[in-house]
C-alpha cells in the first residue's frame, strides 16, 4: 500500500468497497424486529397497497433507513478525514470546530420554541440544526481568520471556545426545558437515525455525494497541506484557498449529516484512522475509502441499534460511542508517543 | 548572461522591527552555486523566504527568470523554484516515495494523479539521491541524513531550474555534510541547476559554492567570489569572532578561536595570503 498510487488501482479498490457496502446494506435491510422474507420482497408490490407487507417494510421503511445511515456515515467519515488534514491533527473530528454545539443549540431552540414550519421536507429540528451548524462554523472561521496568522492553532482555539460557550447555553436551555421536550433533545444529541421522507433523502444524498466529490478533487493538495503551510506553498499549493474550500465542503456535508441524524459521535474519528492504518495516508485514497467504510460502519451500528432491544430503539450514537471509545484510547496511546503536531 | 535571480535594492523588516535586510542587490547567473552565510538574525532565512515568494519585499524587487516574482502564481513559482527547508517530521506516516511524488503537485491535472512522466521524474530523483532503497519506508523512520536526502530528492523531482536550501547540513555529521554538498554540486554540474544554500558552515560553503553572499547583523552585506570570504577582517566584522584563516593548496579555511582556545597565539598570526 506504500507505493505510488495509480488511478486504476484506486478505482478497483473503490469498486470493491462499494460492492461490500451494497451487500451490507441489503443484508441489514432484511434484518429487523419484524421478520420479512426476501422471496416475498422480490415478488413485487402486488396489485393494491397493503397486499405485500414484507415488500412495503423493505422498500418503504428499511431501505430508506439503511441508505440514510450509509449517507450519514460517509459524510462524517469524509469530514473527519478533511479536518484531520487541514488541522494537521490526527485527533480532530468533524465536530471539533463547533459544528456539534452549533447544531445542538439550533435543535434545542427549535424544540423549546415549538416552531412547526418546515423547509424542503426537513423537520424544524433538521432545519435549525443545519442553520446552527453552518452559522457556528462560519463564526469559528471568522474568529480564526481574525485572531492570527497561524490559522491552524487559532482555528482550533476558536472552535474549542465556541464549543464550550454553546455547550453552556445548551445546558442552560436543557435545564429549563419540559421533560417531553427533553427526551427529544437528548436523543438528538446522542445521535439518532430515524426514517426520513424520500424527498429529504434524495436531496441530502445529492448534496453529500457532490460534496465528497468536490473534496476528492482537492485531495492531492490536502496531502501536501499536511506537510505544513510553507512546504505546501513551495509545492505550488494555494494554501488559503485549498483550506477554505476543504473546510467549507466538510462543514457543509457535516451539517447535512447532523441535521439528518443528530450528533453521531466517533465515526468521523475512528474510520479515518482505521483506514489510514490499513491503506496509508494518501488522501486521494483515504477520502473515498473512508467514506464507504464509514457508511458500512454506520449501517451496521444502526442495525444493531434498532434490533438489539427488540422494539425499543437505541440512539445509534450510543453504539458508535461504545465501539469507538476504546478504539480512540488505543489510538491516543499509539499516537501521543510519536506524533508532533502543530509545530 | 543575464541572471536567473535578480535582486535589486531589496529591503525587508518584520512588523514593528527595524529592517533586517537593507538595500540588497545581487544577481545569480544560471547554473551557479550561491552560498548565503552570516550570523544568527542576519536575515538569511528571511532572504530565502523572500526568494521563494513566501514573504513579499517592502522595497526593491526580485526577478525570477526575467519576470517579477509577484507576477507568478503559487503554482507557476513552484515550477521555477524548489525549496528544501530545515528538517521536520510530517504529521501522518507518508512513505519516502509518497513524499517525493508530492513534488509533482504543481504539474498534476484535476484529479491529481501522477502520469507516467511524473513517475519517471520521481524515480530518477530517488535514484540520483540514492534514496530508492527506502522508497516504501515511512519518512519518520529515517535518520536525519537520509531524510535530508529525501527532501533533496523531492526538490529534484519538482524539476525546477532553481533550488533553494535552508541549512541543508544542520544536524548532520561530517560524512553526511560532505555527502549532501557533493550531491548538490552534482546537481549543479550535471543538471545545470542554480543552487542557493543558506549555511552556517563557511568552510564547506566556500569549498562548493561559486559565489557567496555574506549578510552581517548590522544589515551590511558582501557579495562576491566564494573564496573572498576568508579575510580575517571580513569574518571578524560579519560574524564577530576571531580566528585563524589559512589555506591548503586551493582550499581556504577558517577556524574560530575563542577565549579558551589552546593556541590563541594563532589569532594574531597573519595568514600568508600572497601565495
Amino acid at each position: 500500500m506504500t507505493e505510488m498510487l495509480i488511478s486504476g488501482k484506486l478505482a478497483v479498490r473503490v469498486v470493491i468497497c462499494l460492492a461490500v457496502l451494497v451487500v451490507v446494506m441489503c443484508l441489514c435491510a432484511v434484518v429487523g424486529t419484524q421478520e420479512i422474507s426476501l422471496k416475498k420482497v422480490f415478488a413485487g408490490p402486488g396489485e393494491k397497497p397493503g397486499e405485500n407487507i414484507d415488500y412495503e417494510i423493505f422498500v418503504g421503511v428499511r431501505l430508506p433507513r439503511v441508505i440514510l445511515a450509509a449517507l450519514v456515515g460517509a459524510a462524517l467519515a469524509c469530514s473527519g478525514v478533511i479536518l484531520q488534514a487541514i488541522l494537521r491533527n490526527p485527533l480532530a473530528d468533524p465536530y471539533i470546530l463547533g459544528i456539534s454545539s452549533g447544531a445542538g443549540l439550533g435543535v434545542i431552540t427549535a424544540v423549546i420554541s415549538g416552531v412547526t414550519w418546515s423547509f424542503w421536507g426537513g423537520s424544524p429540528m433538521a432545519v435549525f440544526a443545519f442553520a446552527g451548524a453552518i452559522g457556528t462554523v462560519w463564526l469559528v472561521w471568522c474568529i480564526g481568520r481574525f485572531t492570527g496568522k497561524s490559522q491552524v492553532t487559532s482555528l482550533l482555539l476558536a472552535g474549542v471556545v465556541i464549543n464550550a460557550f454553546f455547550s453552556a447555553v445548551i445546558m442552560f436551555l436543557t435545564s429549563i426545558a419540559k421533560s417531553d421536550q427533553l427526551r427529544l433533545t437528548i436523543y438528538w444529541l446522542m445521535g439518532n437515525i430515524t426514517e426520513k421522507s424520500l424527498s429529504v433523502l434524495g436531496v441530502s444524498a445529492g448534496c453529500i455525494i457532490a460534496g465528497i466529490f468536490a473534496l476528492f478533487c482537492i485531495s492531492h493538495r490536502l496531502n501536501v497541506l499536511t506537510l505544513g503551510e510553507d512546504e505546501a506553498k513551495g509545492l505550488g499549493v494555494d494554501t488559503t484557498r485549498t483550506r477554505m474550500t476543504a473546510f467549507g465542503f466538510a462543514a457543509f456535508i457535516t451539517a447535512i449529516a447532523v441535521s439528518l441524524s443528530g450528533l453521531v459521535g466517533f465515526v468521523g474519528l475512528i474510520i479515518p484512522h482505521g483506514v489510514r492504518l490499513i491503506f496509508g495516508p494518501d488522501h486521494r485514497q483515504l477520502l473515498p475509502v473512508s467514506g464507504i467504510i464509514g457508511g458500512i460502519f454506520l449501517v451496521i451500528a444502526d442495525t444493531l441499534a434498532r434490533t438489539i432491544f427488540g422494539q425499543e430503539q437505541l440512539p445509534v450514537g450510543v453504539i458508535t460511542a461504545i465501539a469507538g471509545g476504546p478504539f480512540f484510547l488505543v489510538l491516543l496511546a499509539k499516537y501521543s508517543r510519536k506524533v508532533s503536531w502543530l509545530k | 548572461m543575464s541572471g536567473i535571480i535578480k535582486v535589486e535594492n531589496l529591503s525587508f523588516g518584520y512588523r514593528s522591527q527595524e529592517a533586517i535586510l537593507k538595500e540588497i542587490s545581487f544577481e545569480v547567473i544560471p547554473g551557479t552555486f550561491l552560498a548565503i552565510a552570516g550570523p544568527n538574525g542576519a536575515g538569511k532565512t528571511t532572504l530565502l523566504n523572500l526568494l521563494c515568494g513566501l514573504l513579499s519585499a517592502q522595497a526593491g524587487s526580485i526577478n525570477i527568470d526575467a519576470a517579477p516574482i509577484e507576477s507568478y502564481s503559487v503554482k507557476e513559482l513552484a515550477q521555477k523554484i524548489a525549496v528544501v527547508r530545515q528538517e521536520f517530521v510530517p504529521v501522518f506516516d507518508f512513505t519516502v516515495a509518497q513524499v517525493v511524488s508530492m513534488a509533482r503537485t504543481p504539474y498534476l491535472g484535476t484529479f491529481g494523479f501522477e502520469s507516467q512522466a511524473d513517475k519517471k521524474f520521481v524515480n530518477e530523483a530517488l535514484e540520483m539521491t540514492d534514496t530508492a532503497q527506502f522508497r516504501s519506508r515511512p519518512l519518520a523512520e529515517l535518520s536525519g541524513g537520509e531524510r535530508q536526502r529525501v527532501f533533496i530528492a523531492r526538490a529534484l523531482a519538482q524539476n525546477t531550474p532553481i533550488l533553494l536550501l535552508d541549512e541543508p547540513t544542520a544536524f548532520l555529521d561530517l560524512k553526511h555534510q560532505v555527502g549532501i554538498y557533493d550531491l548538490l554540486k552534482t546537481m549543479q554540474l550535471e543538471k545545470g541547476k542554480t543552487i542557493v544554500a543558506v549555511t552556517h558552515d563557511i568552510n564547506l560553503g566556500a569549498q562548493y559554492a561559486d559565489v557567496t553572499l555574506l549578510l552581517g547583523a548590522d544589515s551590511s552585506y558582501h557579495y562576491g567570489c566564494a573564496t573572498d570570504v576568508f579575510s580575517a577582517e571580513q569574518i571578524e566584522r560579519v560574524f564577530g569572532v576571531r580566528g585563524f584563516t589559512g589555506r591548503i593548496d586551493h582550499e581556504k579555511f577558517f577556524i574560530p578561536l575563542g577565549k579558551f582556545a589552546k593556541d590563541s597565539s594563532q589569532i594574531d598570526r597573519k595568514p600568508d595570503s600572497s601565495t
